[in-house]
């Protein structure tokens, strides 16, 4: 972890910005040009459009791209570069408008560069123009060729992580193993010049028309002395690093010829010259092993028997890519005395090989399954979207019952606050009952539920069953300020129609709803 | 209302006829089975494939690599028996498909680290119910004998104790499917592994169909992918993953 921290940062936080030019930004129509954005953000983050708008004139053609990382200060700051390659059919001034595009998720505007294009383009100085040199341009599959990039001027090459110089192309395979890098000093129209080159081995892997070139960061290009003799306006400066790119290369690749193979061939390409083989000793004895030096290929021999005379002929071949043609280049018998002996038990699977005997361990290649067998998902289980969801089931299971035993231990801690909570709920159904009465007109109803709705709001008070309860119960806990008399004549005609079985006058009962609901309502509020 | 009706019930009868025209996951193994007695190896490619599709299966996965074995597919018949041991890693003739196979073509196991060798000792999915049920098991020992009014036996904490070892040593197991399932193979010979996303970028070597590799992240048509070796971008149509998204 300390190793991690102590690891420069890579700034990702500065705000983006896109520098774009020509180079050369004068050119002459038909001549090659290359149109270059960089931006101070890394390449995986850069939404680059597969088309550019320019105009008609303008022949556009996607180029080299890639990022470097350099260490600037204390952090390292991310350059991604994208090259187009850009031809003029006709003379003018022409302008690649601003556009924008994707950094990081926001919009970066590239800002438009403009190309010169004139009849009789100055010269242009061969430095920091990087250059392509094949050995050979015509190749077979598998024929390995050197290749070397070119590099004049002394601003050096940078690369991280990847090889200094880059060679692009579909089918194609760099032995990074072989490459080697140089500076010399070497002669351009005349100039002494320090150059780097970058050589490596290049192997075509597919036939047909093959195209390669090589890319890579070099430092900042600018050269020489500036002199200005008057007002002048100075643009910013030009990325510190410039992703630089050769013309491509045709390589025409043939297939390998199917006739004329020979046994022993084994891709090898190119020419093989074969020493006479050199056995280690010609007297051999069963069992023991011998070397066989051919070249620089060496081999192990350990005779078997004693009835062989001569090593096995080793069948090698290869193509020989300037005959066209397959070459044999067995190696040859070798002549040897072998004496009796025994095989030690280290070489008893060598014999095991040779089909003397059968391999126990030895895989095969089993039948078919009877049966379609374990079904399931092979998607994890774990990613699933459901499978949190799930989850949440049991948790709120245990949830819900972790909170229904604590309110369960609270009420029995507190056997009041349950009764008061039944009492509103009971005095809550009363009054509606009695409200449907009062709609209902039903006067003998209405008394029936607005007796019941006090007794049950009281009942906690004393405690007390609910139906034990009289008027003068409730009375006591309304206190002097209640509606005494109200309450009295609603028990006195709730009793006569239960006790005295007379009928008795209620006409005036439900205009005392009024009263009897801010009874209620002082109840209520007391529980 | 009329016509909602005879809509829906055109919409059903599609549906059923649709459903009876691709068969049942069984009845599309019991085809595959037939065509690769008969050695037509395509048509039971084609059978297995689609019953794994419709519903995966470790026989049909596993037939479905001998199929594909047969045809010359040497990657997509590794893929397929990788798969077949995902969902039950006790086949003993998976596994020694894959070995045979690997020996034949030259190739290399996938190097896993021990988290995900523990992985594969179970069918992945059953370490998910195994963690599921050993947890809210432990819970519940806590939890349930104060609801119940019970006293708390020793029993209750053994099987709590437990459930909880159980899980937290599910853990690594976890991690391990989490990893393998980033897992794939390659599937086509001589794949370009390149430096860069691009179709034109330098290939740093060529892969072997079946060669295992690491997904490590995607890029438009192109995935990185890490081989016991090196590092590069292989195009999507060239790799799959054991877990494929489905």
């Amino acid at each position: 972890m300390s190793l991690m921290l102590s690891q420069p940062k890579v700034d990702i936080t500065t705000n983006v910005t896109a520098v774009a030019s020509f180079d050369p930004p004068i050119v002459g129509p038909g001549e090659q040009t290359i149109y270059r954005v960089t931006f101070n953000a890394l390449e995986e983050t850069i939404d680059w459009p597969r088309k550019l708008n320019a105009p008609d004139e303008l022949q556009m053609e996607p180029g080299a791209h890639g990022q470097i990382i350099p260490m600037l200060g204390p952090i390292q700051v991310p350059y991604t570069t994208f090259n187009t390659r850009v031809r003029a059919s006709a003379t003018g001034d022409f302008t690649v408008p601003e556009f924008k595009v994707q950094a990081y998720g926001h919009e970066v505007t590239v800002p438009s560069a403009q190309l010169k294009v004139v009849s009789t383009p100055p010269s242009t100085s061969p430095i920091l123009h990087l250059a392509i040199e094949f050995a050979e341009t015509n190749l077979f599959v598998g024929q390995p060729t050197r290749v070397r990039a070119i590099l004049p001027g002394s601003a050096g090459v940078f690369s991280q992580g990847l090889p200094p110089v880059q060679f692009t192309g579909q089918g194609i395979l760099v032995d990074q193993a072989a490459s080697s890098q140089m500076v010399t000093v070497t002669s351009h129209d005349g100039m002494n010049m320090p150059t780097y080159t970058f050589q490596t081995v290049l192997t075509p892997l597919e036939a047909g028309n093959l195209s390669v070139f090589a890319q890579c960061f070099t430092g900042n290009r600018f050269a020489g002395s500036l002199v200005i003799t008057g007002p002048a306006m100075i643009p910013a400066p030009p990325p510190p690093f410039t992703l630089l790119e050769s013309s491509p290369v045709s390589l025409t690749v043939r297939p390998l010829p199917k006739e004329g193979e020979l046994p022993g061939f084994t891709g090898g390409i190119g020419t093989f010259k074969l020493e006479p083989a050199k056995l280690g000793t010609n007297e051999l004895v069963v069992g023991e092993p011998v070397k066989l030096a051919v070249s620089t290929f060496q081999y192990t021999l350990v005779p078997l028997t004693d009835e062989i005379h001569e090593t096995p002929a080793i069948p090698f071949s290869y193509f020989d890519p300037v005959r066209g043609a397959y070459v044999d280049l067995t190696i040859p018998s070798v002549p040897v005395t072998v004496h009796a002996g025994e095989i030690p038990a280290d070489f008893s699977t060598l014999v095991k090989t040779n089909g003397a005997f059968a391999d126990e361990n030895e895989p095969v290649l089993s039948g078919l399954a009877a049966s379609p067998g374990w079904t399931g998902t092979l998607l994890p289980l774990q990613t699933s979207p459901l499978f949190p969801i799930v989850q949440l089931i049991p948790a709120g299971a245990f949830l819900g019952l972790w909170t229904w035993d604590r309110r369960r231990r609270y009420y029995e801690q507190h056997p009041d606050v349950l009764l008061r909570k039944r009492a509103r709920r009971a005095l809550h159904r009363e009054w509606r009952a009695m409200r449907r009465a009062a709609r209902d007109k039903d006067a003998a109803r209405f008394a029936g539920s607005a007796v019941s709705a006090m007794r049950v709001a009281c009942a906690p008070h004393y405690p007390a069953e609910p139906r034990a309860l009289v008027g003068s119960d409730i009375v006591k806990v309304l206190g002097s300020n209640g509606q005494s008399d109200t309450v009295r004549r609603f028990f006195t005609v709730s009793d006569a129609s239960h006790f005295a079985g007379t009928s008795t006058d209620t006409s005036g009962l439900l205009a005392l709803q009024p009263e009897l609901e801010k009874v209620l309502q002082q109840l209520e509020s007391r529980l | 209302m009329k016509w909602f009706l005879l809509l829906l019930a055109l919409c059903i009868s599609g549906i059923g006829q649709s459903a009876l025209r691709a068969g049942s996951p069984e009845e599309l193994f019991r085809d595959g089975t037939a065509a690769f007695r008969v050695a037509d190896y395509a048509g039971a490619i084609k059978a297995f494939r689609q019953s794994a599709d419709i519903q995966p299966a470790s026989g049909t996965l596993h037939d479905l690599g001998l199929a594909e074995w047969h045809r010359g597919h040497a990657g997509a018949a590794i893929l397929s028996w990788e798969q077949s041991l995902w969902l039950e890693p006790f086949n003993t003739g998976t596994r020694g498909n894959l070995r045979y196979a690997r020996k034949i073509a030259q190739l290399e196991a996938p190097e896993l680290t021990w988290y995900e060798v523990v992985s594969t000792w179970l069918p992945a999915n059953w370490w998910a119910w195994i963690a599921g049920i050993s947890f809210w098991s432990a819970v519940a020992m806590v939890m349930l004998p104060g609801i119940l009014r019970q006293p708390k036996a020793a029993w209750h904490q053994a099987v709590a104790a437990l459930g909880l070892t159980v899980f937290l040593l599910s853990i690594p197991a976890h991690i391990g499917v989490h990893t393998r399932a980033r897992i794939g193979f390659v599937q086509q010979k001589d794949t370009p592994l390149r430096l860069t996303p691009t179709k034109e970028a330098q290939s740093v070597t060529r892969l072997a169909a079946g060669e295992p590799a690491r997904l490590e992240r995607q890029r438009g048509n192109y995935l990185l992918v890490r081989t016991n070796r090196s590092e590069g971008w292989v195009e999507r149509s060239q790799f799959a993953l054991i877990c494929r998204r489905q």
